[in-house]
Order: structure tokens, then sequence, then C-alpha cells
């Protein structure tokens, strides 16, 4: 690909995932037509989306090309979870879940 | 009064999204380091990393330019892969879309996975919406301002932090925690369940779209759930 090319793909890019971005935000005028049941669906996302998000980064180890089952990673978001279940931040959690999976690695020796 | 209130939930979205740049950090200095190795100069780097702003889809871009992919198949790559932002652009606009054009371009072209998720915290939802909207557009800029930067010197300095120490999973821990305070009853619990064991299922489908299939089941479950309540009347 030729450097025009190039910037040509990355404004493409860029301007296609701002309209993405903007979609709903755009359609979606006036906060009061919002019905009863969209609240709803809006209160179930967050759940769904945060465990999409982290479930399958959890469960497996993303750092070689094909991903591998990961006791380790699994052991280090029971300790965030169980820290997260008494504190309302996030960095506790993390610290927590980060302490175990080093000291398993250190352990265990990989 | 309304500025001092609007002022201290922007700097409180600021603050709370700092424990997540121990992810955003590393992640963004692969993604700037990878875009020098692939022979790019560094201005071409940053341009790419403001007009994308999406680190997935920017590393996905460089390994299809190396592989020869078509124009065409990269950009449609890159935007499936954005698809995300979708979900989180139908939850925030109640917040974004009554505001004028000037403010809510670049409100949209600050959508992230983290300010997404730091804004839809349960104690967040109780708020009103200008305090919302605040503390959205401080956990916005920030994250934003941290991953340009960690781009940029990922492109200078190169990665340093040792690979060994995986600070990348700091980003699905930060989102696990921030996940165990959403669910705050049976009904929460059972949609992420699902939406997780989907993702993990699904993770193999290409483009990203197992999270797109896992976070649909999710919330068809969870509607189908309290229909189901309303339905025997227990609740």
């Amino acid at each position: 690909m030729t450097n025009t090319q190039l910037w040509l793909l990355f404004i493409a890019i860029g301007l296609g995932t701002f309209l993405v971005r903007l979609s709903f935000i755009q359609l979606q005028g006036n906060a009061n037509a919002f019905t009863q049941r969209a609240k709803h669906v809006l209160m179930i996302m967050p759940p769904a989306i945060l465990a999409a998000l982290c479930i399958p980064a959890v469960l497996f180890d993303q750092r070689l090309t094909s991903p591998f089952f990961s006791y380790q990673q699994i052991a280090a978001a029971i300790v965030t979870v169980l820290i997260a279940r008494y504190s309302s931040s996030v960095f506790w959690p993390v610290i927590g879940g980060m302490a175990c999976l080093w000291l398993l690695r250190f352990l265990t020796g990989h | 009064m309304g500025f001092s209130i609007a002022r201290q939930q922007f700097w409180q979205g600021a603050k709370d999204l700092l424990p997540l740049a121990s992810g955003v950090v590393p992640f963004g200095l692969i993604t700037g380091a990878n875009g020098v190795a692939l022979g790019m100069p560094i201005e071409q780097v940053i341009a790419m990393t403001i007009l994308f702003y999406a680190g997935s889809a920017q590393l996905i871009t460089y390994q299809l330019i190396q592989d020869n992919a078509a124009f065409f198949m990269i950009f449609l790559t890159s935007i499936v892969i954005n698809l995300r932002f979708a979900i989180y652009s139908m939850a925030l606009s109640p917040l974004i879309s009554p505001l004028a054009k000037r403010y809510r371009f670049p409100l949209a072209y600050l959508l992230s996975d983290q300010a997404y998720a730091l804004s839809s915290m349960p104690e967040k939802m109780q708020q009103n919406p200008t305090q919302r909207l605040w503390y959205y557009v401080g956990a916005a800029f920030n994250q934003w301002f941290i991953w340009v930067v960690s781009v940029i010197a990922g492109t200078i300095i190169g990665v340093r932090i040792p690979e060994y120490l995986s600070l990348e999973f700091t980003i699905p821990l930060a989102f696990l925690a921030m996940l165990v305070s959403t669910i705050s009853n049976r009904q929460l619990f059972i949609v992420a369940l699902i939406s997780g064991s989907c993702a993990a299922v699904a993770q193999f489908l290409p483009y990203n779209l197992g999270f797109i299939v896992a976070v649909t089941s999710g919330v068809l479950a969870g509607l189908m759930l309290s229909h189901f309540i309303t339905v025997r009347g227990v609740n």
C-alpha cells in the first residue's frame, strides 16, 4: 500500500469509527422519547457489557498467539471479585488480583 | 453553584479513571512501538491514533497492512471491531443527544470502554443527568489524554515494561471489579453469567463479533427473565 493509500485508509477508518460512536447519540434527539422498555434495557446493559469485556480475557491467557485456559488468571480474578465486594473503588481489587497473579507465577516458576 | 458541581464531577470522573490507567498505559506503549516497528513515521502513528482512538482496531489494522490485505477489507474489519461503540452510543445517548452539535460530536468521539463503564456504575446512574454528563466528560477526556500520551511515548521510547508483569491484565481485572459493583440483584447476576459465558465461547468468532453476540444474549436473557418475573408476580 502506498503512503497516500495508508492516509486515506486511516482517515476512512477514523471517520467510520466516529460515525459508529455517533450513531445512536445522533438518532436519539430527545431523551424523553425513551420508553420504559428502553430504560430497562439500559439498566441490564452494564453487567452484560462488562462481563463480555472481561470474562474471556480472564479465563484465557492472551499473551500467546493461541490463547489457553489460565488457572493463575482465574485465581487472580477470584481475589479481585472478593475484594471488590467490600471496596467501592477499582484500585484495591486490581492490586489484589495482580499481587495474586504475580505470586502464583513466582511460586510456579512460569 | 451549577458550575462548581460541574467542575467537581469533571474531576471526580478524571480521578476515577486513574486506576484504569495501569492497563491503558502498557497497551498504548505497545500500540505506539508496533506502529514504528511497522516502518511508519512517528507523526503518522500519532495521526492514526487520534483518528481511530481505538487500540484494538489499530493493532489489527497493523496486522492486516502487513498481511497485504485489501483496502476495503481492512476498513470493514476495523469498523466491525468498533461496532461495540454503537452499544455505548445507545447507552449514553440520553446524556449526550440533547446537547448542541459542537458538544455532541466531540463527546461522541471520546466514547471509550472505560468512559462508558465508569459513567454507568450504579451510584452514577442515581445522579442527575448534568452530574453524570460532567462525570463522563472528565473520565472520557482523561482516558483520551492518557491513551494518546502513552502511544506517543511508545513511538519514542518503545516498550520498557517487562512483559512478565502482564500489566495488560489489569484491564480485564478493572472491568471485573466494576462488574461486581453493577450486580445488585439476581437478575443482573444471571445477565452477567450468560453474557460472560457466551463471550468466552464465542471469542473465536472473527471481527470481535463474539462481544456483540454475548451482550445481545445477556440483555435478551435479562428481558425474558424480567418478563417471567412480571408474569409470575414474584419479585
